[in-house]
């Protein structure tokens, strides 16, 4: 067991050490060869090259949230269509084709449901 | 003929229900007549009764099936001792709804829930299958309840609920024995008549018995679990505290006697002499209790207290005058207690608002209600076991009973029997004979005059006091079914008079 | 025939339902008013009725995909009842105060009856999972439904947080069982060697896993969502909760343990106690009991006294498991099904008092037997049935329970093994009539302080609370109604053969009652 798991806990070594090793230099470098020179815009909120005004929070709109969902479905439904497209149209036999075609249209309803519920407008 | 009088409960429950609620007044004719209707057949299947030497002591045998998978049926029969509790409760359920002719509010659902209790106390006694015999043991504890909460007295609702729960308590220690019966049996049946051939393991027996016949016993007053009947009695309405004192109490003493004690021999041997102390105690502080009492009905509560202990007594006593007296108490008993709460309830209560002895005792009442002077006397004479009435033949058998099994404890019991005579005449005395002059009431005790005494009660008081008069003169008459159903060689109880030789 | 449309043939009633469901939710676009409320209504019991008559039609006994989904009479006939408990449900929702978003609400209550009908029907432990989760997620957004009230969200909240630690531990156990005895159809768990049951891993996997099943059946320590779902959630919500969900858990924990892990028993007796799930489930059965009735004592809501007699009533069953054989499994049902109609009504009355008094805390039930008699009568049948009083149903159930439960490990000479149990369970059964008492009082003796509401008409849910009721009475009174059709499936169970060889090594002789193994 030893054999195996070695490489592995060499692996693991390596990757915490791997990303800390430049951290920790130019951490090295921060502190003791580039001076302190804190200034006004230095210091101030990055907004794409804008004068940044207002607090800096906003409320979250529970919109996002709803878009999220309904994305995670229809990305969970891509990744169930993935294998029936690799498949190719040649091999498929008509059961399964019904198949598909019905989860396709399971799908297909809810996106009418939520889009008549209102759920796709930003209010 | 033991089913009519079911069915005539259940019929006249039905009826009551379906009535429009304008008929209210109709409610307690229909209880009536259901009632009359019921003790008919009881006397019918009593007078059917064949005594003769040879004939299975248990008769009138209905055996369906109900849930044959587990074994239960729906098995009903009696005997000498079924029979004469069977008459009793006929006769107080009619003089019960006539003690309660004056009800007015929601009739219906009192006397509903009136004949629901009968219902239930009929199937306990003339039930052979113990599934069907705890059924109808429970179909008798919710409607009191609610009978005592609603249409009660004094602190109704505390004294329904610790009824309730203390009935509920006994129920599930009875639940415990007759599952661990169900379960030890050679087959799965309930069948009491199968189930008696049947030995239990002696281990078994030792836990079981306790556990049944104290289970049974909490409904039938044993010291100390005694304390929900004068709380209960007395919160009771009239028509419930006589069914609570004459009939429900006795479904505990039948119970133990019929099952605790017939399936379980080896365990009744073991645990005799406890029963016969506690039994005594009972009986002792039912008597001593009931001296100090100031509250007349709490008086007649803790009587009923005592004259159950002569129950219990003689039915540990094991042989036949003992194990007779306590049948016939029980059947006596429930005479007496009736007419007492009905006096005290009833006439005296409902007319004065008042059960305290002393202020009673300034009201006049022998001259204002003779009648209820003359029903109260004739009641006591009979609770202290006067010759002429029930309760002697009863109290003498118990008492020679507990001479030849229990010599020391019968000290105790004479005594108990002193102090019974000491606080009903104190009782008597106090409230309808008081000492200073009661021809004249004083200015504070200054009433208007009653109402007289209706015709509904004069008739029940006239039917209770003639069944205690009548067994008094002629105790043949119920002795003679009782003794053969002990006596028998084919009775499941012949081997409780034998000594304990199963 | 094609093995899909074979599966499709006998999973007609799982989809006819689904369809139901999409059904409703594209009728439900337009907009809701009280008779287009009725007309989903019709549909969803259309839709329902149409399931039921699939699975009376097709009799067939089929096990698909070893294991995964299984048709014998056993589950049929849980399937039925559960179908019915939804489809009363849904009655109850129709007529509650659930106004916005109803054909979402029938929606989510079908989904859920689908999840709760593939729990009833599988016997493999990762279809197990999956159907349990398609049960619970729908249940919690129906326990959150009412937008507008805190008590609501909080409920459901409690609900998900629970119920997702849960299911990871359900998940977990699961695997770990898998891991151990590499395999997932309980037919193939139950041929596994006696040894394996040893394993430390695989102990921890069985009880992890029954701690997931624990929570879905409200069982101490597994119990402190209920009595906040309980009361927080819309009426016909908790109704499916407490009915429906219950019925199902209890099904595929008695497959679970006395099929698949049937040799992994151990024994509960008092004084020779053996590991296995059998000491578990006995003391989440009196910790059930003994917590579920004392706390059921103080409360002053009649909704939370239901949850907690909930879990009371779970510890019962739960007892009448432990009998791991026919009449176990007889008893647990025919209890189970009798709770469920039981809880189904009172939630029923719960509702309609809402409804007209604004609550369901005990005061606003005062008075009830004048203002609605038919009601006040139902709610007393309920609640004298939960207590266990003859003669209706719920005495029956518990007798037989506790009489399975006894007679499984009794022996000839008397001693009772689990008797310790069964004294717990008869006390407290006798503290519970109590608190039903007390909801009673309020009803019938009681009167009103507030003025009285004129007689409301009728209505869909008053009539069905009243055939609740009377169903009850009836199999009071004849208890073979429904018990005789539960022994028939029963019989059909074959995996109970093994128990006898089981039994055998332990050492007490039991004695089997011979009147149930015909």
């Amino acid at each position: 067991m030893s054999h195996d798991y070695l490489l592995l806990t060499l692996f693991l070594a390596i990757a915490i050490v791997f990303p800390l090793v430049p951290l920790a230099l130019a951490w090295l470098w921060a502190r003791f060869l580039s001076p302190s020179k804190p200034g006004k815009d230095k210091q101030s909120i990055y907004e794409c090259g804008i004068e940044s005004k207002g607090p800096a929070r906003i409320q979250f709109q529970a919109h996002y949230y709803l878009y999220a969902l309904v994305f995670l479905v229809f990305d969970v439904e891509t990744v169930f269509l993935l294998p029936f497209a690799a498949m190719g149209f040649v091999k498929i036999s008509v059961p399964s084709f019904l198949a598909i075609m019905v989860f396709l249209l399971l799908l297909v309803e809810s996106l009418v449901w939520a889009w008549a519920k209102g759920v796709l407008e930003w209010k | 003929m033991l089913t009519a009088t079911l069915l005539s409960t259940f019929l006249g429950i039905a009826l009551i229900c379906l009535l429009p609620s304008r008929f209210g007044g109709a409610a307690k004719w229909i209880a009536l007549l259901s009632a009359l209707t019921g003790f008919g057949f009881a006397v019918a299947a009593f007078q059917g009764y064949d005594m003769r030497p040879g004939v299975y002591p248990i008769q009138s045998i209905i055996n369906l099936p109900w849930v044959e998978k587990i074994g239960i049926g729906f098995i009903t029969g009696a005997d000498g001792i079924s029979l004469i509790l069977l008459l009793l409760t006929g006769i107080i359920a009619i003089t019960g709804i006539l003690f309660s002719w004056n009800v007015t509010h929601q009739p219906r659902a009192f006397f509903a829930l009136f004949l629901t209790i009968i219902f239930g106390v009929y199937g306990v006694f003339q039930s052979l299958d113990l599934f069907l015999l705890f059924v109808f043991y429970e179909i008798v504890i919710i409607p009191k309840y609610f009978l005592i909460s609603i249409w009660g007295s004094t602190n109704r609702e505390y004294g329904a609920m610790k009824l309730t729960i203390y009935s509920v308590a006994g129920s599930a220690l009875i639940l415990l024995g007759l599952l661990g019966i169900y379960v030890l049996a050679p087959e799965a049946t309930f069948n009491l008549l199968s189930l008696a051939k049947y030995k239990f393991p002696v281990a078994f027996q030792l836990w079981a018995f306790p556990v049944m016949f104290l289970g049974f016993g909490i409904l039938g007053g044993l010291w100390p679990f005694h304390t929900w009947a004068p709380t209960g009695h007395v919160a009771a309405p009239t028509a419930v505290s006589m069914l609570l004192a004459g009939v429900v109490m006795k479904l505990g003493s039948y119970g133990a006697l019929r099952v605790a004690m017939t399936l379980f021999p080896l365990g009744l041997d073991y645990w005799r002499m406890p029963v016969a102390i506690l039994a005594t105690v009972g009986l002792l502080y039912g008597a001593l209790v009931a001296l100090a009492q100031r509250d007349l009905k709490f008086v007649v509560g803790y009587s009923s207290i005592n004259h159950m202990g002569f129950v219990m007594l003689g039915l540990v006593t094991l042989n036949t005058l003992g194990l007779s007296g306590a049948v016939l108490q029980m059947f006596s008993h429930g005479i007496i207690g009736g007419l007492l709460f009905a006096v005290v309830g009833r006439m005296l209560y409902d007319r004065t608002h008042t059960r305290d002895i002393s202020q009673l005792g300034g009201m006049g009442l022998t001259k204002a209600l003779p009648f209820a002077a003359l029903t109260f006397t004739v009641a006591s004479a009979a609770s202290m076991g006067l010759p002429g009435f029930s309760g002697f033949i009863a109290e003498i058998s118990i008492l020679l009973g507990t001479w030849k099994a229990f010599p020391v404890l019968l000290i105790f019991t004479m005594l108990g029997v002193v102090i019974t005579v000491a606080f009903t005449l104190r009782a008597l005395q106090r409230t309808f004979f008081p000492a200073h002059n009661a021809d004249a009431p004083t200015a504070e005790t200054a009433h208007e005059p009653f109402d007289p005494i209706t015709l509904p009660e004069r008739l029940g008081a006239l039917i209770l006091m003639t069944a205690t008069v009548g067994v008094g003169l002629f105790p043949k008459i119920l002795l003679d079914p009782i003794l053969r159903s002990f006596e028998s060689p084919q009775s499941l109880m012949h081997h409780l008079i034998q000594g304990v030789a199963k | 025939m094609n093995s899909t449309l074979l599966l499709l043939k006998f999973l007609a009633p799982e989809s006819i339902l689904a369809d139901t469901a999409l059904l409703v939710l594209i009728a439900g676009l337009v907009k809701s008013t009280a008779s287009s409320r009725n007309v989903l209504l019709s549909l969803t019991l259309l839709g329902g009725l149409t399931a039921g008559a699939c699975l009376l039609y097709f009799p067939d006994n089929v096990n698909f995909f070893h294991g995964m989904v299984v048709l014998d009479p056993l589950t049929r006939l849980v399937k039925l009842a559960i179908l019915i408990l939804s489809l009363v449900t849904a009655v109850f929702a129709a007529g509650s105060s659930v106004r916005e978003h109803f054909a979402e609400y029938l929606a989510l209550i079908l989904f859920s009856t689908i999840g709760m009908m593939l729990l009833a029907g599988t016997e493999d432990l990762l279809m197990i999972f999956i159907a349990l989760e398609m049960t619970s997620i729908p249940l919690y957004i129906l326990t959150g439904y009412l937008k507008k009230s805190s008590a609501s969200a909080e409920a459901a909240l409690k609900y998900f947080l629970v119920g997702g630690v849960s299911a990871a531990f359900l998940l977990f156990g699961l695997s770990l069982i898998y891991g151990v005895t590499g395999c997932t159809a309980l037919q193939d768990l139950a041929k596994v060697p006696p040894a394996t049951f040893r394993d430390p891993l695989f102990l921890a996997g069985v009880v992890m896993a029954m701690a997931g099943f624990g929570f879905k059946v409200a069982a101490v320590p597994f119990h402190l969502w209920a009595p906040d779902v309980y009361e927080g959630a819309p009426t016909p919500s908790a109704a499916l909760i407490a009915s429906g969900s219950k019925v199902a858990g209890f099904l595929i924990l008695a497959k679970l343990l006395t099929y698949g892990l049937a040799k992994a028993g151990g024994s509960a007796v008092w004084g020779a106690m053996q590991p296995g799930w059998l000491p578990v489930l006995g003391l989440i059965a009196a910790a059930s009991i003994i917590v579920g009735n004392l706390a059921a004592l103080s409360q002053s809501n009649v909704k939370r006294i239901l949850a907690y007699s909930a879990i009371a009533q779970s510890g019962y069953m739960l007892l009448g498991l432990m009998a791991a054989d026919k009449t176990g499994l007889s008893s647990v049902l025919f209890y189970v099904i009798v709770y469920a109609l039981t809880t189904l009504g009172a939630f029923g009355v719960c509702a309609i008092v809402e409804q007209r008094r604004g609550g369901s805390q005990l005061h606003h039930f005062e008075g009830l037997h004048q203002s609605a008699p038919g009601l006040a009568l139902c709610m007393g049948v309920f609640m004298i049935s939960l207590a266990g009083i003859p003669p209706l149903a719920g005495f029956f159930g518990k007798f037989y329970l506790f009489a399975g439960a006894l007679g499984s490990v009794a022996t000839k000479d008397g001693h009772m093994g689990l008797l310790w149990l069964l004294i717990i369970a008869i006390a407290f059964n006798a503290v519970s009539l109590y608190y039903y008492l007390i909801v009673l009082k309020h009803v019938f003796v009681i009167p009103s302080s507030a003025e009285p509401a004129p007689r409301s008409p009728r209505s869909a849910t008053g009539t069905l609370v009243g055939l609740l009721a009377i169903a009850i009475f009836a199999l009071g009174i004849y208890p073979g109604l429904l018990l005789d059709p539960i022994h028939n499936a029963v019989k059909t169970a074959t995996w109970f053969a093994a128990k006898a060889a089981a039994i055998a090594t332990s050492a007490a002789q039991p004695k089997t009652l011979q009147g149930t193994t015909k």
